[in-house]
C-alpha cells in the first residue's frame, strides 16, 4: 500500500519534472521571440517614420485636411500615428507566434479566432477613436462655453461631458468585441442612470438658489447683468 | 448673369419696371414695423429733401412666414404707398419701392445679395444699406452715406458714431487697430448696420464665390469693407451720429460677437492673405464730418466680475492657450493672473502679441477654429479691464493717443504676424 502510494508520487513529480523540461525551452522561446519582436517592431515604427517623413506624408495629410481631425481629437500627426501603429500591430503578431510556440492544447484553435476576430477589433477601435474625438470635442466645447459664461467650475462640467462620453464609447467597443455583452450595457445603464439620478437629486435638493438665480438672470435681469460689462461693439 | 437664377420672378418683374436709377437703398425689414416704417420714412425723406433730381429706388427685403408677414406687410404696405408718394411728390425724378419676398427671414448675407444684384440689374450709380433696427435713423444719415459715392466717387463709405467712451472696446482695441495693421486702411467701423458702396464695387462683390461661406452670411458688411480695401477701391468714412438701438433688443452674448466679428476678421485675413502677406500697405481713409466723438456718461461697470472671469479663463482654460500662444506670451499672460485688481495691466505689446498667435494659430487651425476664436474671449476681458482701469479719467483726446499707440504696435509687429503665417504648424510627437 505503502509503496504503491510513494510508486505514484514519484510517477507524478517525474511527470511535472518531464512538462517543465518540456514547457521551459519553450517559454524561452515565446520570450525571445517577444522580445525579438519588440526590437524588429521598434525598427519597423522607426523605419516608417524616417520614410514617411521623406515622402512628407505630414505635409500631405495638412493639406487634405486630416491633420486638423487629428489634432481636434488631440491625436499626434500622421507620421507618429502611423509608425504607432505599425508599432503595436508588428509586436502583437510576435506575441502571437511566441504563445503558439507555447505548444498549449487548444491555443492554436484560439490563435487562429483571434485572427477571424480582426475585423471587429477594426470596428471596436474605430468607435473608440471616434468617442475619444467626440469626448475630446464637446468637452472642450463645453469648458469654453462655462468660462465664457462665468460658471462656477468649468472643469468639472467638461470632465463630467468627457467621461460620460468616454463610458458610451467604451461600453459600444466592448459590446462591438462581444464581450460580457449584457453585463456591460447593464453597467452602463446602471451607470449612466445613476448619474443622472444624482444630478437630478443635487439640482432638486441643493441647487434651488442656483437654479432660481440662473432663471432670474436668463430670463428677469438679462439686460442688468450684461450691463456689468462694456458692449464690445 | 449672377441675378438671373438669384432673383425670383416678382422681383424681377418690380426691377424691370424700375429701369435704371442713380440711388438705391436696401434695407432688411423683418421684425418691429415701427422701427422699419421710422426706417422707410426717413430713406423717403432723404430722397426727397436731398435728391429730388436723381432717380431712386428702395430695396426692401423682407422674410418670415407669410401669415404673419401679411399683417405686418398690411401695415407697412401703408407707409410704403405713402413713403413713395412722400418722395414722388417733391422729386423731379422717378421714385420707387420694390419689395424681395423670402418665405423665411434671409441671412445679412443672402439679403445684402438680393440688394447687389437689384443694384447692379438697375446700374445704380451709389447705393447704401441701412438697418431698420436702428431707432433713430434720419435722413441726413441716408444723404451722408450715398453723397460721398454719388458725388465724390468713392466706392466704399463707412460709418461713424458718437459713443461712449466704454463702448465698442473689442473695435477700438482688435478689430480696427487690426485691420488697419494688416490691410493698410482705417476704417473704425468695420462692423456696421449701415453702409455705402457703389454700382461698381458692387458688381465686384456680386461676382465673388464666396457667398455660401457663413462668415459673409453673418456679417457681409466687414467682407465688402475689406474686398474693397484689397481690391484698391476707394474707401471712406462719413460722421452720423448717436445710433439708438431699440429698448426691447437682446444684447448678443460675447461669445456670438466674437464668432462674428473676430472670427470673420480672422476668416477676411486667410481669404485675402495675397493682399497682406507679402507687402506693407498704407493708405489713409479720408472722413467726412467730425471724426468719431465719445461721451462719458457714468456706467455700472463690474470690474471685478471682469478680472475674475479673466482670471477664470486663463487658468481654465490653459491647455488650450498653450496650443494657441507663443510659450513666452502664454508664460506672461499666466504671470498676470496673480496681479491685484488695483495693479492689474495688460501691456499692449503682449496683448498684440497675442492676437498676432491666434490669428496665425486660427490660419494653422491648431484646433477647431470656432474653440480658438472663444478662447480669445477671456484674455479680451483682461485687456478690456486693463483699458477701464487706465481710462477711467482719461478725456477723449488722451484715449485717441493710446489708441494710436496701439495702432501703432499692431503695425510694428506686423512681421512676427507675417513670420508666425508662413511657419509650419508644429506637429506633436
Amino acid at each position: 500500500m505503502k509503496e504503491t502510494i510513494l510508486r505514484g508520487l514519484e510517477q507524478a513529480y517525474r511527470n511535472l519534472v518531464q512538462m517543465v523540461a518540456d514547457f521551459l525551452p519553450r517559454l524561452l522561446v515565446m520570450l525571445i521571440i517577444i522580445a525579438l519582436g519588440f526590437v524588429v517592431a521598434f525598427v519597423f515604427k522607426y523605419l516608417l517614420r524616417a520614410v514617411l517623413g521623406l515622402t512628407k506624408l505630414d505635409q500631405v495629410s495638412e493639406e487634405a485636411g486630416a491633420s486638423r481631425i487629428l489634432r481636434i481629437a488631440h491625436l499626434p500627426s500622421m507620421t507618429v500615428l502611423l509608425s504607432r501603429s505599425i508599432f503595436w500591430v508588428t509586436w502583437f503578431a510576435f506575441i502571437l507566434i511566441g504563445f503558439s510556440v507555447l505548444g498549449v492544447a487548444g491555443l492554436q484553435g484560439q490563435i487562429s479566432r483571434l485572427f477571424q476576430f480582426l475585423p471587429e477589433v477594426f470596428i471596436a477601435i474605430l468607435i473608440l477613436f471616434l468617442g475619444v474625438m467626440v469626448a475630446n470635442f464637446l468637452s472642450r466645447t463645453a469648458l469654453l462655453a462655462a468660462v465664457n459664461a462665468g460658471h462656477p467650475a468649468p472643469k468639472l462640467l467638461s470632465w463630467s461631458i468627457r467621461f460620460v462620453i468616454w463610458i458610451l464609447a467604451i461600453s459600444m467597443t466592448l459590446e462591438e468585441l462581444g464581450v460580457a455583452k449584457q453585463t456591460v450595457i447593464s453597467a452602463f445603464s446602471i451607470i449612466f442612470g445613476a448619474l443622472m439620478l444624482g444630478l437630478a437629486i443635487a439640482f432638486g435638493l441643493g441647487g434651488q438658489d442656483l437654479a432660481r438665480r440662473a432663471l432670474e438672470r436668463y430670463l428677469g435681469n438679462a439686460k442688468k447683468e450684461k450691463d456689468k460689462e462694456p458692449q464690445p461693439l | 448673369m449672377a441675378e438671373d437664377t438669384l432673383l425670383a420672378d416678382d422681383l424681377l418683374r418690380q426691377l424691370m419696371g424700375v429701369g435704371e436709377v442713380d440711388l438705391l437703398v436696401g434695407i432688411s425689414s423683418h421684425g418691429n414695423p415701427d422701427t422699419t416704417a421710422h426706417a422707410l420714412g426717413a430713406i423717403a425723406r432723404s430722397f426727397q429733401q436731398q435728391f429730388p433730381r436723381q432717380r431712386t429706388v428702395i430695396v426692401d427685403v423682407r422674410g418670415g412666414d407669410k401669415s404673419e408677414g401679411d399683417a405686418e406687410a398690411a401695415g407697412l404696405g401703408n407707409v410704403a404707398e405713402k413713403t413713395v408718394r412722400l418722395a414722388e411728390a417733391a422729386s423731379l425724378r422717378t421714385a420707387h419701392r420694390v419689395t424681395a419676398d423670402f418665405t423665411v427671414q434671409p441671412s445679412a448675407g443672402m439679403a445684402l445679395r438680393t440688394i447687389l444684384a437689384a443694384a447692379d440689374l438697375l446700374q445704380a450709380r451709389a447705393c447704401a444699406v441701412v438697418s431698420p433696427a436702428t431707432t433713430n435713423l434720419a435722413p441726413d444719415w441716408i444723404a451722408n452715406l450715398l453723397r460721398p459715392v454719388y458725388q465724390e466717387k468713392f466706392d466704399f463709405v463707412a460709418p461713424l458714431y458718437i459713443r461712449h467712451k466704454f463702448q465698442g472696446l473689442l473695435a477700438r482695441n482688435l478689430l480696427y487697430p487690426m485691420s488697419r495693421a494688416v490691410f493698410g486702411c482705417g476704417i473704425r467701423e468695420l462692423y456696421s448696420d449701415e453702409w455705402g458702396f457703389s454700382g461698381r464695387l458692387a458688381s465686384v462683390c456680386l461676382n465673388q464665390d464666396v457667398w455660401h461661406e457663413d462668415h459673409v452670411g453673418t456679417r457681409p458688411e466687414a467682407w465688402m469693407a475689406i474686398s474693397a480695401i484689397s481690391s484698391d477701391f476707394r474707401c471712406c468714412q462719413t460722421f452720423l451720429g448717436q445710433k439708438l438701438q431699440p429698448a426691447t433688443a437682446s444684447a448678443t452674448d460675447i461669445v456670438e460677437i466674437f464668432r462674428q466679428t473676430v472670427g470673420n476678421l480672422f476668416w477676411c485675413m486667410e481669404s485675402q492673405q495675397s493682399a497682406w502677406l507679402d507687402g506693407e500697405r498704407s493708405k489713409a481713409v479720408q472722413t467726412f464730418g467730425q471724426d468719431h466723438e465719445l461721451t462719458s456718461e457714468p456706467t455700472d461697470l463690474d470690474r471685478h466680475r471682469i478680472f475674475e472671469m479673466f482670471r477664470s479663463g486663463v487658468t481654465e482654460l490653459e491647455p488650450i492657450l498653450s496650443t494657441i500662444l507663443d510659450p513666452e506670451t502664454h508664460a506672461e499672460i499666466k504671470s498676470m493672473v496673480s496681479l491685484g485688481l488695483d495693479n492689474f495691466s495688460f501691456r499692449t505689446g503682449l496683448w498684440v502679441r497675442t492676437v498676432y498667435d491666434f490669428a496665425a494659430s486660427y490660419h494653422h487651425a491648431v484646433i477647431n477654429r470656432d474653440h480658438l476664436v472663444q478662447a480669445l474671449a477671456p484674455l479680451y476681458r483682461g485687456v478690456t479691464l486693463s483699458f477701464l482701469i487706465e481710462h477711467s479719467d482719461s478725456s477723449s483726446a488722451e484715449m485717441e493717443t493710446v489708441s494710436e499707440g496701439l495702432c501703432l504696435e499692431f503695425e510694428r509687429q506686423m512681421p512676427y504676424l507675417r513670420e508666425k503665417w508662413k511657419a509650419k504648424v508644429e506637429v506633436k510627437s
